[in-house]
């Protein structure tokens, strides 16, 4: 061995040993990374999954006809305006004879969620033969007593913490012990829109909300986004302007998105007048905060493209256009499209800017255009989370599977455009 | 040597007067002036970042796309100045074809390779109009036996032989009067240059080509005149064989025989 050799050889260790404690500690990142994420996803899933799932009571249902249809007229107006609350109230009294207090009578109605007398009425709507006949049916219990029943443990603490007395436990006992309760799959959830009561609302007002509000962005962002981009990259001239431009365009995607909510909010809502908490202002509000993140990804994606591809079209005699829209663009979309999507699911993900528009209201009817009021759902989940009630925490929580599972598909999707379109070249 | 230097006098397809060129401030190339043979071949040789490249660039204002590159002096192909203001550079390409130094078919099928230049032309008013020009022009590119049955496969999955022979046969699908090329072989191995070379033999006879080439035996062998560049500097122009048998200049004499490169 000479003497560089040697030299070689005792640096070369020092070297491999610093590879070594680089890898580590990268490893060590992506470790703890994984585990947070994981810690994370896992407590959202066990609280959020309670909320597939809904309590069902099994009750002896007397259609009387003395409280649907006193005078037997049979027109659809007195099954209307009858009151299945007394329906329900007589079916849970049958079960529980020794209730009598009136105090008693009103907690123990409040066992079965109120939803259910509009599902009564449903039924005999399609059937009036049902009344006068006994019908032994699941009925939607209450959200309180749905969480003791999803935390049977929460029958053994002190009356005072409980969220039941100790009389109701006794009913809820009972009931348990006769088999009168189970779980049902929550239809509900993915059905309706807000509520007051937990075991009654559901995603799917804030998920059109969403739906509608992130087509606006896209039908406004990409286009004008892709344009945007293209004119920039392809056609404007190199000069002191287009500079100011692309560097004010990097700082607007570094703009805290609620800056865009009071923009949002001085100009859509004050000066334009459109309607307060509409997925079109929302549309719009998002579209401005998502033009940058395209309008970069185009630029990227174009500049990828190999200068040789245009002087191939340029030097056959194309024009600067033809080369950009025959070439340069088809070559480029992958990657533009794995922007756009980037940034739609940001826009899906957003709530700051909504709030400031007013897409934070209490909206019990699913939208059903882009002027209805709604919210969207992340806005949702935070409207969830923050009220009181024990039942919607799990809500929330299933909220968030809904976002993130939406979020996943869309970015898996990009993932996908990308591998597929890659190979080609 | 195939062919001899030129005895016959042949008409001059383009001219270059005075041709500098600056890249913002620097001087790439310093009035250039000298002619260009029709239906010859003429290759450019000198050193790497001489400007024989830029100098090729001038001929189709391919230089125009670049945005710092100035391009001061006169360039005449049959007798018009193609810097005029008049002239359109994109009409100019279409007379003018380019064959670059790397291979660059377009992520498209063979046929669409050939055919995009008359299409967006519109030099056939049918389809079996285009089909045909396609076809010939992948026969005078020698390539037609190879891929008459995949003409529908991606240019870039042919090997690149291949691939820069269906980059001559789409520059000559618009049927240019002139074809330059800029180190067309360098990516490609010995039998793949060989076909190439045999190539613009065939050529030759329709086409006045400029071929930029670093290798001496390619110039000896393809062209039938020269002109040796030397740091922006058109050193000297003549018969190839002139050029390689008796250089005028001492930097010639040196690169040629290996003492500069
Ligand atoms: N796009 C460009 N921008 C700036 N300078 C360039 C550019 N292209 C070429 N040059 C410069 O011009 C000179 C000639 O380059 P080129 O024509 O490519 O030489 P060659 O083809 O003979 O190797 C070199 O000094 C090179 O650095
Ligand atoms: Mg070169």
């Amino acid at each position: 061995m000479n003497k560089n050799t040697q030299i070689i050889k005792s640096s070369l260790l020092k070297r491999k040993r610093s590879e070594k404690y680089f890898k580590y500690f990268g490893l060590t990142g992506i470790i703890a990374a994984l585990l947070f994420l994981t810690i994370i996803i896992t407590s959202i899933f066990t609280t959020g999954k309670k909320a597939f799932k809904q309590t069902a009571i099994k009750l002896e249902i007397f259609f009387d006809p003395k409280i649907i249809d006193p005078e037997n007229k049979g027109t659809e107006e007195t099954y209307k305006s009858a009151n299945y609350k007394i329906v329900i109230k007589n079916a849970l009294l049958n079960y529980f004879p020794s209730v009598n207090k009136r105090i008693d009578i009103r907690d123990l109605t409040n066992f079965i969620s109120s939803s259910e007398e509009e599902r009564l009425l449903e039924m005999i709507l399609k059937d009036n033969t049902l009344i006068g006949t006994t019908k032994e049916l699941w009925l939607t219990a209450s959200s309180t007593i749905d969480v003791i029943h999803k935390n049977l443990e929460m029958l053994n603490i002190t009356e005072k913490d409980r969220l039941i007395d100790n009389k109701e436990k006794k009913w809820f006992t009972k009931l348990l012990d006769d088999e009168k309760l189970k779980f049902q799959f929550n239809k509900t959830f993915f059905t309706s829109a807000d509520s007051t009561e937990p075991e009654q609302a559901g995603i799917w007002g804030s998920a059109m909300g969403s739906f509608f509000t992130v087509l606006v962005t896209l039908i406004l962002s990409f286009p004008i986004a892709v344009a945007a981009g293209v004119f920039l990259e392809e056609l404007a001239p190199k000069n002191k302007f287009t500079d100011f431009l692309e560097v004010n365009i990097n700082n607007l995607a570094a703009v805290p998105s609620i800056i865009f909510g009071l923009l949002g909010l001085a100009i859509f809502l004050n000066v334009m007048h459109l309607p307060r908490s509409a997925p079109i202002v929302g549309g719009l509000v998002l579209a401005l905060m998502t033009l940058p993140t395209i309008i970069i990804a185009t630029r990227a994606s174009l500049k990828a493209v190999p200068p040789s591809i245009r002087e191939a079209a340029i030097g056959l005699g194309a024009t600067k256009l033809q080369t950009v829209t025959h070439h340069v663009l088809p070559l480029s979309f992958p990657g533009i499209l794995t922007g756009t999507i980037i940034g739609m699911s940001q826009a899906l993900g957003e709530t700051a800017p909504l709030l400031m528009i007013g897409m934070v209201a209490f909206i019990v009817d699913v939208p059903g255009s882009f002027l209805d009021a709604s919210t969207a759902l992340p806005v949702q989940i935070y409207l969830w989370k923050s009220t009181a009630a024990r039942g919607f925490v799990e809500l929330a929580a299933a909220g968030v599977l809904i976002l993130l599972t939406f979020l996943i598909l869309m970015n898996s999707f990009a993932v996908y455009i990308r591998k597929k379109y890659e190979k080609k070249w | 040597m195939k062919k001899s230097g030129n005895l016959m006098s042949s008409k001059i397809k383009i001219s270059s007067k005075d041709v500098s060129v600056f890249y913002s401030q620097n001087k790439a190339l310093n009035n250039i002036t000298f002619d260009i043979d029709e239906k010859k071949v003429t290759s450019l040789i000198g050193p790497s970042g001489c400007g024989k490249s830029t100098f090729l660039r001038c001929l189709n204002r391919m230089n125009d796309t670049i945005d710092i590159c100035k391009v001061k002096g006169k360039v005449l192909i049959d007798n018009e100045d193609i810097y005029a203001p008049n002239v359109d550079p994109v009409l100019l390409r279409a007379r003018v074809g380019m064959v670059f130094q790397k291979p660059n078919p377009f992520p498209k099928s063979i046929f669409d390779n050939v055919a995009y230049g008359p299409s967006i032309h519109g030099l056939a008013s049918s389809k079996d109009e285009l089909e045909n020009i396609v076809l010939t022009s992948l026969q005078r590119a020698g390539l037609y036996k190879e891929v008459k049955n995949r003409l529908s496969e991606t240019g870039t999955s042919l090997s690149g032989g291949q691939q820069q022979r269906l980059c001559i046969a789409r520059a000559i699908a618009v049927s240019p009067e002139i074809i330059l090329m800029d180190e067309p072989c360098s990516a490609l191995d010995p039998i793949a240059t060989a076909i190439v070379e045999e190539l613009i033999d065939e050529l030759v006879k329709n086409y006045t080509i400029v071929i930029v080439t670093h290798s001496m035996q390619q110039a000896a062998r393809v062209s039938q005149n020269t002109a040796f560049f030397h740091m922006g500097n058109l050193i000297e122009f003549g018969s190839t064989q002139k050029i390689f048998s008796t250089p005028q200049f001492k930097q010639t004499q040196d690169y040629i025989t290996g003492k500069i490169g």
